[in-house]
């Protein structure tokens, strides 16, 4: 990259006369079956500027790309075209090709004839190859007006913002510290562990939540490099990678009341966790018979049992027989179940509550043996290791399981007033369809996960959330802690439903994510992004109008000509060189770099221009 | 719908005998493996053993499946989760026995073994006792029972135990009949219907053909067994309660006579499987023997003393010896009336009547379906 800079500069004046080199891909036969290659090369010849058009079987080969070095030394060539397969294959491989040749690598431009061409239109053999000469055309006719172009370089601030003093929060905080990055963790409560505390016993290995809870939280303080600013909210945020600005308000300084902190920093992790669904009012009875919880309620009530009572006690109580009802809140069915304020429903499946219910219902069949327990499922989704265990125990703990259809859930009734069972009706695909009524003292609502809070940020850098609301990534497999916004992570549930197990290998994959953010001083950007000719600019501020990236475009008053003049100004981090300025410009005085007006227009002109020659 | 709901089903099963019903995972390997299941459409054991645990007494009570069951034990032989299907479908039977019978003396003398023999005592004793108030002068120089235990007086006794002991097992008859015939929904079927399958209780009660289709290799034995069972249960049932007048009797007939060899062959076709019966429960030999409860082995011993001294009357009536045979009868019939009193109408026994009846109500149901099947095609026909 160091060496790129200094060799481009040679570069940077526009030739009067452009050498441009053509070289047109056989992909082995996925092109040449079709294009007429030899055909298109000759023809190449003719476009003005073009110096060189050759016929490769792969271009992307070693022989290939080094056909394209040795021309460019030998013919002096300073531009050049590969028209071989989509961009997204190999355009990175020809333009590093030319860069090791000394060549400014934005002065390569990729034709697709493989997709566009020869696989699209292979009953047209002679209008594929029409189309493939138009396309070279347009593009060498782009590059004719192309100048070199530099990757932005921003200053990269070495600090992390932690959004969240969950278990992933604290996870991410400890590892990145632990690297020697700086980091601030903002949590909006008055103390670090988020929901884990409140887990009881985790499942596989039965450890106690709070035992885990203490371990991270000990990591994070006594780690210098943390700063825990407890009770605080990010309150405005901007920026872009390795310099975001970021505002908390929060309890914190020796005076003790709210104080707002502004901090600049490189990475933004989001940590924001999840919230148990609540039951809406009346829900299997919720709210309505004190004997319905949620399976967070039952956490509490069970590590609030005392004694060695043979069964289990509730609002002091024998509660004989406890019915668990799976996937509250979680694939919710259109037409069934009721939409939220927002009018969706949760299609999801929550994942952890099936191991969560068998834990449960474990811990009560083998603490209170007089204690029946039944267990209503759409199906057991017991999927991580040493779950399945889970099921296979309660079933030997005799837990019956029963199974609904997701169209007809379990309907709960009141019997008899707040101490009296409850009556469940239950259409059991188990007992073959049939119609089975039970009785029971308590009933526990498996309660899935919905997204947290994280409103303030989504809005404030535009980060993208699924259509189940949970914040999405970039590519479920090969990007699953990024999302699309430049140097911000994901990391735990504010990303999807996940257990604990899945939280922390997201939170600590999140902060080597992070980490290799920092392995440079500066942040390297695309220079696909608006600039503006402050001659050409006459401020009227038509661009910013159509903006829709905070920050990216900004009226600055200088001084021209002993005048103070406003002026357009783009902040190269946050322009995405998305071209809604270009458009609404009444002057023409801003473009996107690499993608001008003027080289649209050579396209197009590349495109109309007549080839025909006398032999076809 | 409504069913009657009881979260304690499987410990009552369990009190009658059911074993670890709690395990069954409802994989459905019995009931793929059971060659009676198909026919009687109803899915057992597993269907029986998910009513257990989901607490389905009311759904239970309507079931006739438990009755479709002749215990080859292959079920529990392939069970994968060693959760015995075959004992729960045999403890079924016996919750179910206790629940048709009205009384509840069913399900005391299945619970408890002790009250079930302090029972068979006290109704012992009371025959002694009976015996010891009125028996009729005792003849010494010759054998002459009809004058100790005039054979009018025996027969009225035999007509009344016999009305007693009808009225309860017809009771319980009638309970498992409304249960399982729907209860209200019942009073809608056809009354031809109920006259038409009459002979399909018959058929089984003197035959128990389905037993035919039941699995183990072992089963066809088995049948002839507990035919021949029958059949000397059913002779020696004719011979007291219809022909007494002409089987007890003082005049010693020839050997080839028909009063005695039909007595004799009653006497093997009883004592011959019972005491097979007892062997094999003893040395466990076959799946349906493994477990035996208190109540098995009452029936079993109780039917083998009545032969037994039923044969010992015989032979020291015979043999000319008066006080012996006076003796012994007065004990025969300390044992086989406490064993008719208690065992028919309130345990084991009744299955004589619950498992042909069990079928018949199959069939009736069979043609209940089959008559609607029939009525709504003939409406679409019209409709159409």
């Amino acid at each position: 990259m160091e060496s790129m800079k200094q060799e481009t500069v040679q570069d940077s004046a526009i030739p009067h006369t452009p050498r441009v080199g053509v070289y047109i891909c056989r992909c082995g036969g996925n092109i040449s079956d079709v294009v007429d290659t030899d055909h298109v090369a000759e023809i190449c010849r003719l476009i003005p500027g073009v110096a060189v058009s050759k016929v490769h079987t792969f271009m992307c080969s070693d022989p290939g790309q080094q056909t394209i070095s040795d021309d460019i030394r030998q013919e002096k060539l300073d531009r050049v075209v590969v028209a071989s397969c989509s961009p997204f294959l190999h355009e990175l491989t020809f333009r590093g090709a030319v860069m090791r040749s000394k060549m400014n690598p934005y002065l390569y431009e990729h034709v697709n004839i493989r997709e566009q061409c020869s696989w699209a239109h292979k009953h047209d053999p002679r209008g594929a190859t029409a189309k493939a000469i138009q396309l070279i055309s347009a593009a060498v006719g782009k590059l004719s007006h192309s100048t070199p172009l530099e990757k932005i370089r921003l200053p990269n601030h070495r600090r992390a913002m932690v959004v969240g003093g969950g278990p992933a929060g604290m996870k991410v905080a400890a590892d990145l510290a632990a690297c020697g990055i700086p980091v601030v963790l903002v949590e909006r409560s008055d103390r670090l562990g988020g929901k884990l505390p409140i887990l009881n016993r985790l499942f596989p290995n039965g450890q106690a939540a709070t035992e885990l809870a203490a371990k991270l939280e000990s990591q994070v303080l006594s780690n210098p490099k943390i700063e825990v600013l407890l009770k605080s909210e990010v309150t405005t945020v901007s920026g872009f990678i390795g310099n975001f600005e970021v505002a908390i308000h929060g309890d914190f300084g020796p005076s003790g009341h709210a104080t707002d902190i502004h901090t600049t920093v490189g990475v933004i992790v989001m940590a924001t966790g999840f919230k148990p669904y609540v039951p809406t009012d009346g829900e299997f009875n919720f709210k309505r018979h004190p004997a319905v919880v949620t399976t967070v309620d039952f956490n509490a009530l069970l590590s609030k049992q005392k004694g060695d009572a043979r069964t289990f006690q509730f609002d002091g109580r024998c509660i004989r027989s406890i019915a668990f009802i799976h996937c509250v809140g979680s694939r919710q069915v259109d037409g069934v179940h009721t939409p939220a304020v927002d009018g969706r429903i949760n299609t999801y499946c929550s994942r952890v509550c099936c191991t969560t219910v068998l834990n449960q219902a474990l811990q009560v069949r083998q603490r209170f043996p007089d204690t029946r327990v039944y267990d209503l499922h759409q199906d057991i989704r017991t999927y991580g290791r040493g779950h399945e265990e889970y099921y296979t125990d309660a079933s030997r703990a005799g837990v019956v399981f029963y199974r609904y259809h997701g169209q007809e859930p379990p309907e709960v009734t009141n019997t008899n007033g707040p101490t009296s069972p409850l009556r469940i009706s239950v259409k059991d695909y188990l007992s073959w369809g049939e119609e089975l009524e039970i009785e029971a003292d308590m009933v526990v609502l498996a309660v899935g996960m919905t997204p947290g809070p994280c409103e303030t940020l989504v809005d404030q850098l535009k980060l993208p959330r699924g259509e189940d609301r949970f914040l999405q990534e970039i590519h479920p497999k090969l990007r699953p802690v990024e999302i699309s916004v430049n140097g911000v992570l994901l990391a735990g549930t504010s990303q999807a439903p996940m257990n604990i197990q899945e939280t922390l290998a997201a939170a600590g994959a999140a902060a080597v994510k992070a980490r290799a953010m920092f392995t440079t001083e500066e942040v390297e950007l695309n220079p696909y992004v608006a600039e503006v000719d402050a001659h050409l600019c006459e401020g009227s501020g038509a661009c910013l109008t159509q903006c829709e990236y905070d920050g990216a475009l900004a009226m600055v008053e200088i001084l021209q000509d002993g005048h103070t003049v406003r002026k357009a100004h783009v902040n190269a981090g946050l322009c995405v060189g998305c071209g809604a300025c270009v458009a609404v410009c009444p002057t023409q005085a801003i473009n996107v770099s690499g993608w001008r007006i003027d080289q649209y227009d050579a396209m197009v002109d590349g495109l109309v221009r007549d080839l025909t020659p006398t032999t076809i | 719908m409504a069913g009657k709901f009881n979260s304690d089903l499987h410990l009552d099963i369990t009190a009658f005998g059911g074993q670890d019903a709690d395990m069954c995972m409802n994989c459905g390997t019995c009931t793929t493996i059971c060659p009676m299941s198909e026919d009687s459409g109803g899915g057992f054991p597993r269907r029986v053993i998910r009513l257990i645990q989901t607490g389905q007494q009311a759904k239970l009570e309507e079931s006739l499946d438990p009755w479709m069951c002749y215990y080859c034990g292959d079920c529990t032989t392939n069970c994968p989760r060693q959760a015995n299907p075959a004992e729960t479908m045999m403890a079924s039977r016996r919750y179910l026995t206790s629940r048709y019978d009205f009384t509840g003396l069913a399900k005391l003398f299945y619970k408890s073994a002790l009250a079930e023999i302090l029972a068979i005592v006290l109704v012992g004793l009371f025959v002694t006792g009976l015996f010891v108030a009125f028996h009729g002068p005792m003849v010494l120089n010759k054998v002459e029972l009809n004058t100790f235990a005039p054979v009018h007086a025996i027969e009225l006794g035999d007509w009344i135990m016999a009305a007693v002991l009808s009225f309860f097992l017809l009771a319980g008859a009638a309970r498992m009949t409304w249960w399982t015939l729907g209860r209200r929904n019942m009073l809608r079927i056809s009354p031809m219907i109920f006259i038409q399958q009459i002979p399909v209780f018959f058929v089984h009660l003197f035959t128990q053909k389905r037993w035919h289709k039941c699995g183990s290799h072992h089963s066809g034995i088995r049948w002839i067994k507990h035919l021949l069972l029958v059949s000397g249960y059913l002779s020696m049932l004719t011979l007291v309660l219809i022909l007494l007048r002409w089987f007890q009797t003082d005049t010693v007939y020839p050997f080839y006579y028909p009063q005695r060899l039909w007595g004799y062959y009653a006497t093997i076709a009883l004592l011959y499987p019972t005491l097979d019966f007892m062997i094999s429960r003893w040395r466990r030999k076959e799946p349906i023997h493994l477990f035996s409860e208190a109540s098995d082995w009452i029936f079993l011993i109780m039917l083998f003393l009545t032969a037994l001294t039923g044969i010992m009357v015989n032979i020291f009536r015979v043999g000319g010896l008066p006080m012996a045979t006076y003796l012994i009868y007065v004990i025969h019939l300390s044992i086989a009336v406490p064993m008719l009193v208690v065992e028919v109408p309130f345990s084991k026994w009744s299955h004589i009547m619950y498992r042909p009846l069990s079928i018949y109500l199959a069939g009736v149901k069979q043609a209940v379906g089959a008559a609607r099947t029939r009525e709504e095609q003939s409406a679409e026909k019209i409709a159409a």
